[in-house]
């Protein structure tokens, strides 16, 4: 394995350190983005007066959060209402382990990166239960309840959608998935078809698996208050927030990584360049999947059940063997 | 093996021992559910530490998120949804001591007869030959399974049809 620091060890910890403190800045900054964005979509200005065009509302936000009240509900089961909250934020944080950000820049490049990652997401599921259980509220428990049986459903289109650039590119690495497409090969838009189908498809899953918008009926607020932060006050709950942002900004990096070439661009194959490029096309599909998030309403809970398995489950089963049939085809026509 | 691995094996083997013993003896069916998860996600740990990679994610993915998610919804479906801890009494415990005594007495010889704690170089198990065994040299195995599979999921819908009125 490649390491930029000394041993292994002392790679991850450097890379790890900076990475995640990187992030949860950009997180915090990522949300104020959200907020102006939202504002101007509805015809509003969006945050303004803290600082200059609002920009010192996050670190505002973060101070209120951490001044305000912590309750925990008497009848709550307090070691989980508590480990809950810390659980999400370090299970959204644990597929940035496998992420390649340029060429060496990864903190842990494993064999088995895809199958890491999907690991992870389906990890979620302990710490919403843990939640929606432990804050003994019928709002938290049904909201925990709907999240788990939409992260069970959506779990297996996205392994398919993960499946494809997989096959594509013969590996589960995903700094050799990034190399299979470099020199502008993506996924997405090479072989035409089963790459861009899988991309849709991986976005669509991940986001329901998140609970986003338009998937975000485990905390529909006009039918259960919150789902499972109902209870939560403070930080534990800006914990399951930042938590939920930390996600979606993976889910852009994940995307980006398995089907829009990674760090792969024009120019020269110079780490700062290669950087630039990932942060660009995370940025630019994070505004895409804003702008998804603030166009469109909220699924029913039966809705949402149908496109997963009447029609995401068989296309994903659709691209899968087809790109099997590209990979087998282009070997064919390379033997001959 | 270095110091520094020997401490990371015994953390794991702890929070495996940890998470099993919290499944069993905890009086809260809720809590039993979580330590069973505890107990293998640190069982993909050790299988981390022995190179197997691919085998730990599947770990992961299969019992941590899957068989846990199930035990979820049984837990969720067979009680009442909301007040306070579903108690949870063990029974049968002597039979049960027994069946631990001895599956702990046949790991036990096992591992004494096998030389494991001798120095080695663990070879990396690659996912694509796991890969290439399943699909050749043991398909047939691997889809008899399937099939298992497949009659159990079949059957499982049959007992809990019911008869149209």
């Amino acid at each position: 394995m490649n390491v930029l620091f000394g041993s292994p060890a002392l790679h991850a910890l450097v890379l790890g350190v900076g990475i995640v403190s990187a992030l949860l800045g950009v997180t915090s900054y990522f949300i104020w983005f959200e907020r102006k964005f939202a504002g101007r979509m509805q015809s509003r200005i969006g945050p303004k007066h803290v600082g200059p065009y609002g920009l010192l509302q996050p670190i505002a936000d973060a101070f209120k959060l951490l001044i305000k009240a912590d309750i925990t509900p008497d009848t709550a089961d307090r070691a989980l209402f508590n480990l809950a909250p810390l659980l999400a934020v370090c299970v959204a944080l644990l597929s940035l382990a496998v992420l390649p950000l340029a060429s060496g820049l990864v903190i842990a490049d494993l064999d088995v990166g895809v199958l890491f990652f999907l690991a992870a997401g389906a990890l979620t599921v302990v710490p919403t239960w843990m939640a929606g259980w432990g804050s003994n509220n019928k709002y938290a428990l049904l909201g925990g309840m709907r999240a788990i049986a939409q992260s069970v459903a959506y779990g297996v289109p996205l392994v398919l959608a993960a499946l494809v650039p997989v096959i594509l590119s013969g590996s589960m690495k995903l700094s050799d998935i990034v190399a299979a497409q470099a020199g502008g090969h993506w996924f997405a838009l090479w072989p035409p078809g089963p790459g861009l189908g899988a991309g849709v498809l991986f976005v669509l899953a991940s986001l329901a698996e998140g609970n986003r918008i338009p998937f975000d009926i485990p905390e529909a607020e006009s039918e259960l208050v919150s789902g499972i932060s109902t209870e939560y006050t403070g930080m534990k709950f800006g914990m399951f927030y930042l938590g939920e942002y930390v996600h979606s900004l993976v889910v852009a990096a994940l995307f980006v990584t398995l089907f829009l070439g990674g760090y792969d661009g024009p120019g020269p194959d110079v780490l700062a360049l290669q950087l630039l490029w990932f942060v660009l096309k995370v940025s630019l599909v994070s505004v895409l999947l804003l702008w998804v998030r603030w166009s469109y309403v909220r699924l029913r809970s039966d809705q949402l059940m149908t496109l997963c398995w009447k029609y995401l489950l068989p296309s994903g089963l659709l691209l899968v063997a087809a790109s099997a049939v590209w990979v087998w085809w282009t070997e064919q026509g390379g033997s001959r | 093996m270095s110091a520094l691995e020997i401490l990371g094996l015994s953390l794991l083997a702890l929070f495996v021992l940890a998470g099993a013993l919290g499944t069993v003896l905890s009086k809260n069916l809720v809590h039993s559910v979580l330590w069973l998860a505890l107990a293998l996600v640190a069982t993909a740990g050790i299988y981390v530490r022995l190179t197997a990679g691919f085998l730990a994610g599947a770990q992961v993915l299969l019992y941590a998120g899957g068989v846990i998610t199930l035990a979820i919804f049984a837990v969720m479906l067979s009680a009442r949804i909301e007040g306070g801890p579903i108690p949870n009494e063990s029974a049968k415990r002597g039979r049960g001591a027994l069946v631990a005594l001895a599956v702990a007495g046949l790991f036990g010889g096992v591992l004494l007869q096998a030389d494991v704690l001798a120095p080695r170089d663990l070879p990396v198990v690659d996912a694509a030959d796991i890969g290439r065994s399943f699909l050749g040299e043991y398909v047939l195995p691997f889809e008899v399974l399937s099939v298992l599979l497949v009659a159990a999921m079949i059957g499982a819908i049959v007992i809990a049809r019911r008869e149209d009125p």
